[in-house]
């Protein structure tokens, strides 16, 4: 269908909310508590258009767009309301980007970049809020936060973990662990997921913190190594150190739209862990182990198969696959079980 | 610790909701009353395990709702001064600062022996006999210094007194306080003597289609504040939806100036369980809840005793009726926000659309109703739509400077200076007026001259007839003083959901605090101007509105007191 935005027809399809079509057609409407995942919210309201025929200001992540419908997204009315609404948050909170980890991909920096706002106006004292450092991976500043909600839609609703909501009310809101815990001491399980939807710096990765802004890395999509589901990841690269600093999930992929389990996105040490084995290790007879080639290494295996296979039989050797291959090279291991060795004794460890 | 027979009276009330979660909030209130006064984070967990739903959830419910007392302990006494606007203006500070004396504490805080708790809180519905402090669950009104005295000496011996209230009252359409002054007015027995259940006997031979067009017909517009038709809202019920109806009735009542549904549920309960079932049959409803404002538990038990004769009467043949007690929330008068409530949840309100009529309670269609509108039902029924058109009658609730506050029934359209006549006129020199509850705009004393109590007179005017709850201010009071405290309120109870209510609300009332303290610059006032001029129509719910409109009104109108506040 086609809609008027700012005077310009614009296609849109049936169904979609106003910002989304917004979105597709690259007309920018600041939003901070809207998420694909999570849906609208309705609560920043700093994506309010106006729209010919109806009465006032609407947000335009609620409402669908219709047929020949005419909107505004710049009118001064508008302006007015968001600058309102970002001065708001901007003027309540401790907004510092200078050293913070969210720096160059937030959405209230976002908002405040388009209003042309550098600093709250109405500075009549700023709460002071917790900070919470009680988790392994994930850092909570409270100070930070602006109640969007998101992370308490996707603690809910998407990762269904139940952990987070709202505690208090009014200007008293914040979010709070279980019966308000510290989060390290709460019954998360460190999914990161309210990490990864946070619009601002209020939860950030915490051992990412400090290591590289988001455009100093390189996206890296990639396959979670851990087990079977596969999920899909952007790591973010620091080319020179040639390490990985963060792993978000990929929003919107098939197999995880976005949500990781605490291995997949926490567990990415191992990749550059100066224990890590590098090449194959043969034991010597003393016990020690030397570096070998991996011709040297499967020559060696195959041998010592057959020699045991001759001598005790095919059933006395098992294979046990393993949950971080594909289903591809499982199924080739077991044919290498059945066919070349010549026993079903397959298992797999279905666990990590 | 919760008992095994409270653990069992949860399960037994959750039993009688359509949904389990239902039963949060009555179940943490057993749950504080069991632990004297106190509900601790164990037992909100233990609550939360009963019922089945996350500690965070039930967490996040018990400190949305002042009622709840999250913390390591309440005084045995928990006295609860009220000194929103009406009561201001009727004294309760002075109040209030006299038990700061004798009981050596400030509002906050606990006395050492354990005895008392003192807080300040917000309108509890007493807005005619203000002075009024809540001890526990218990209202005592019209205070005196003499009679709080009174009142601290006998609980100091242990002893809670009789509630006793006096009010002024009046009637001329003798249709909603028709049974006000009649002896045990609460009983079936008298409602019925006196002409009660015959609309719903009328009703029965009426088809819903009937009973809804004579309600749309009469054009009875909600008596809520918003003066929506009811009628009008009936019809959005969509059809054939195959889901359950509900309708509810709001008796969530909050407004500050507004204590009307009170003298319906409480002197005549009967009244509206009728205009409940009438509204039931017409719009194929077989559950009804009142929501009713938790600080008024007695009158929910007069409701529940008066469903009980009711159900034993053979009145309520083929639905029930729930009495779902809030826990301390203005936001949950806003229908959306109430759903919530009933749900379970912290009481926020909901994007609309989708609206309650086609996505309320449960995600069925709901209709929400004032108290007020569903008691006139029988009448409408009985004397038809013509009729109930020539009275209009309606409650106002009349308080602050008066000589006679009180709840007084005349017809819409009566005037502004009738009305204060009734309530034995004004005490001093008039200043101002409030007219609809406190979330309306102020007028002035030359723009009440010729005012007349109807929809549009009042829109003319510029203002609205919201709840008809009437504030007078005399000239002793200062307005920027009463904008501070109005805007307290609004703070104090904003859900906190939306960026502009959330921050704007607590902003305006720092820069207020500064103004009134003499340090506030003409750019200050210029900020408030810009929050109350950009909110309005900007939140999620009416909220944002209650306090942009009054308080812009009041700058607009009375702009040399606050400029003569001002350093520049």
């Amino acid at each position: 269908m086609q809609i008027s935005m700012n005077g310009t027809s614009i296609g849109a399809k049936p169904g979609q909310t106003i910002f989304q079509a917004a979105r597709d057609n690259g007309i920018f409407i600041p939003t901070l508590c809207y998420h694909d995942k999570v849906g609208a919210a309705g609560k920043c309201r700093v994506c309010v258009v106006e729209i010919e025929g109806m009465n006032g200001l609407q947000t335009s992540c609620s409402v669908e767009v219709r047929e020949g419908m005419r909107i505004q997204t710049r009118t001064e009315k508008v302006i007015n309301a968001q600058k309102l609404v970002v001065d708001l948050l901007l003027s309540t909170g401790t907004h510092d980007c200078i050293a913070c980890d969210q720096n160059g991909k937030c959405e209230l920096q976002n908002a405040a970049y388009y209003l042309g706002l550098e600093r709250g106006s109405l500075n009549y004292g700023v709460p002071e809020k917790d900070m919470d450092e009680s988790s392994e991976f994930v850092f909570v500043d409270r100070n930070k936060c602006i109640s969007c909600g998101r992370c308490v839609a996707a603690c809910n609703g998407t990762v269904v973990n139940e952990v987070l909501d709202f505690k208090y009310r009014g200007n008293k809101v914040d979010i709070a662990f279980d019966d308000d815990l510290p989060m390290g001491k709460s019954s998360c399980v460190q999914c990161g997921e309210c990490s990864q939807i946070c619009p601002v710096g209020a939860i950030t990765d915490r051992n990412s913190r400090g290591k590289a802004r988001h455009w100093e890395v390189e996206k890296v999509y990639s396959v979670c190594p851990y087990c079977g589901v596969g999920c899909k990841l952007e790591l973010h690269v620091d080319r020179k150190a040639n390490k990985i600093i963060r792993v978000n999930g990929v929003e919107g992929a098939p197999t995880n739209d976005g949500m990781l389990c605490v291995k997949g996105r926490y567990g990415y040490d191992f990749v550059g862990h100066e224990e890590r084995l590098r090449n194959p290790l043969i034991k010597n007879p003393d016990g020690t182990f030397r570096d070998a080639s991996w011709d040297e290494a499967i020559d060696l295996v195959s041998r010592k198969f057959f020699e045991i296979k001759s001598k005790h039989g095919a059933d006395s050797i098992m294979g046990m696959c393993s949950a971080k291959a594909t289903n591809e090279e499982n199924y080739t291991f077991q044919k290498l079980f059945r066919q070349v060795i010549g026993t079903n004794n397959i298992d797999h460890c279905a666990r990590l | 610790m919760i008992s095994s027979q409270i653990s069992t009276r949860i399960r037994e009330l959750a039993k009688r909701y359509p949904q389990k979660e239902s039963v949060l909030l009555p179940a943490l209130m057993l749950a504080q009353k069991e632990n004297k006064n106190v509900l601790s984070k164990q037992d909100i967990g233990n609550v939360a395990d009963i019922i089945g739903v996350t500690h965070s959830k039930a967490y996040g419910v018990a400190t949305f709702y002042t009622m709840y007392n999250v913390k390591d302990m309440t005084g045995t006494y928990h006295i609860q001064v009220d000194t929103n606007i009406p009561a201001t203006l009727m004294g309760a500070k002075k109040i209030l600062a006299h038990l700061e004396r004798k009981l050596g504490i400030k509002a906050g805080q606990t006395t050492p022996d354990g005895l008392f708790t003192l807080s300040e809180v917000e309108c509890l519905a007493s807005c005619g006999t203000c002075p009024v402090i809540q001890v526990n669950d218990v209202y005592y009104e019209n205070l005196t210094i003499e009679k709080t005295d009174a009142l601290i000496d006998s609980l100091r011996k242990g002893v809670m007194p009789d509630r006793k209230t006096e009010y002024f009252w009046g009637t001329t359409c003798n249709v909603l306080l028709k049974n006000r002054g009649l002896e045990n007015s609460t009983s079936i027995g008298v409602y019925r003597k006196n002409g009660g259940y015959k609309a719903l006997e009328k009703a029965r031979t009426m088809s819903p289609e009937q009973i809804a067009l004579a309600v749309k017909d009469s054009g009875i517009k909600g008596r809520g504040g918003a003066g929506f038709p009811a009628g009008l809202k009936w019809s959005f019920l969509p059809k054939n939806h195959g889901k359950p109806v509900y309708l509810i009735c709001n008796a969530d009542e909050g407004e500050p100036g507004t204590y009307k549904d009170r003298q319906i549920m409480e002197y005549d309960p009967h009244l509206l369980i009728e205009g409940i079932a009438i509204s039931a049959s017409a719009l194929g409803c077989k559950l009804a809840f009142i929501y009713i404002r938790g600080e008024f538990d007695w009158i929910a038990d007069i409701l529940d005793k008066a469903i009980d004769e009711a159900k034993a009467g053979g009145q309520l043949k083929d639905m029930d009726i729930i009495v779902h007690r809030g826990a301390g929330a203005y936001v949950c008068g806003e229908e959306t926000a109430l759903i919530e409530s009933i749900e379970g949840k912290r009481g926020q309100p909901r994007i609309k659309p989708p609206f309650p009529a086609v996505q309320g309670l449960y995600g069925c269609p709901t209709i929400v109703n004032n108290v007020e509108t569903l008691a006139s039902v029988p009448f409408i029924i009985e004397k038809g739509a013509d009729e109930f058109r020539k009275i209009d009658f309606k409650i106002f609730g009349i308080s602050g400077n008066v000589n006679k506050p009180g709840c007084y029934e005349y017809p819409i359209g009566t005037s502004f200076k009738d009305l204060i006549a009734a309530a034995g006129g004004v005490k001093g020199k008039l200043k101002a007026a409030i007219v609809g509850g406190l979330s309306v705009a102020i007028l002035k004393a030359d723009e009440l001259e010729d005012l007349v109590m109807d929809y549009e007179s009042c829109a003319r005017k510029g203002t609205a007839l919201g709840s008809g709850g009437i504030i007078v201010i005399n000239d002793e009071w200062s307005i920027p003083e009463l904008a501070l405290r109005s805007m307290e309120f609004y703070a104090h109870e904003s859900c906190g959901k939306c960026t502009p209510c959330k921050e704007g609300s607590r902003i305006t009332v720092k820069i207020l605090e500064k103004i009134l303290k003499g340090q506030g610059t003409s750019a200050d006032l210029a900020n408030v101007e810009r929050l109350v001029g950009t909110i309005k129509g900007l939140t999620l719910c009416p909220v944002g509105e209650a306090f942009s409109t009054p308080i812009r009104a009041m700058v607009e109108k009375f702009r040399p007191e606050f400029e003569k506040l001002l350093t520049n």
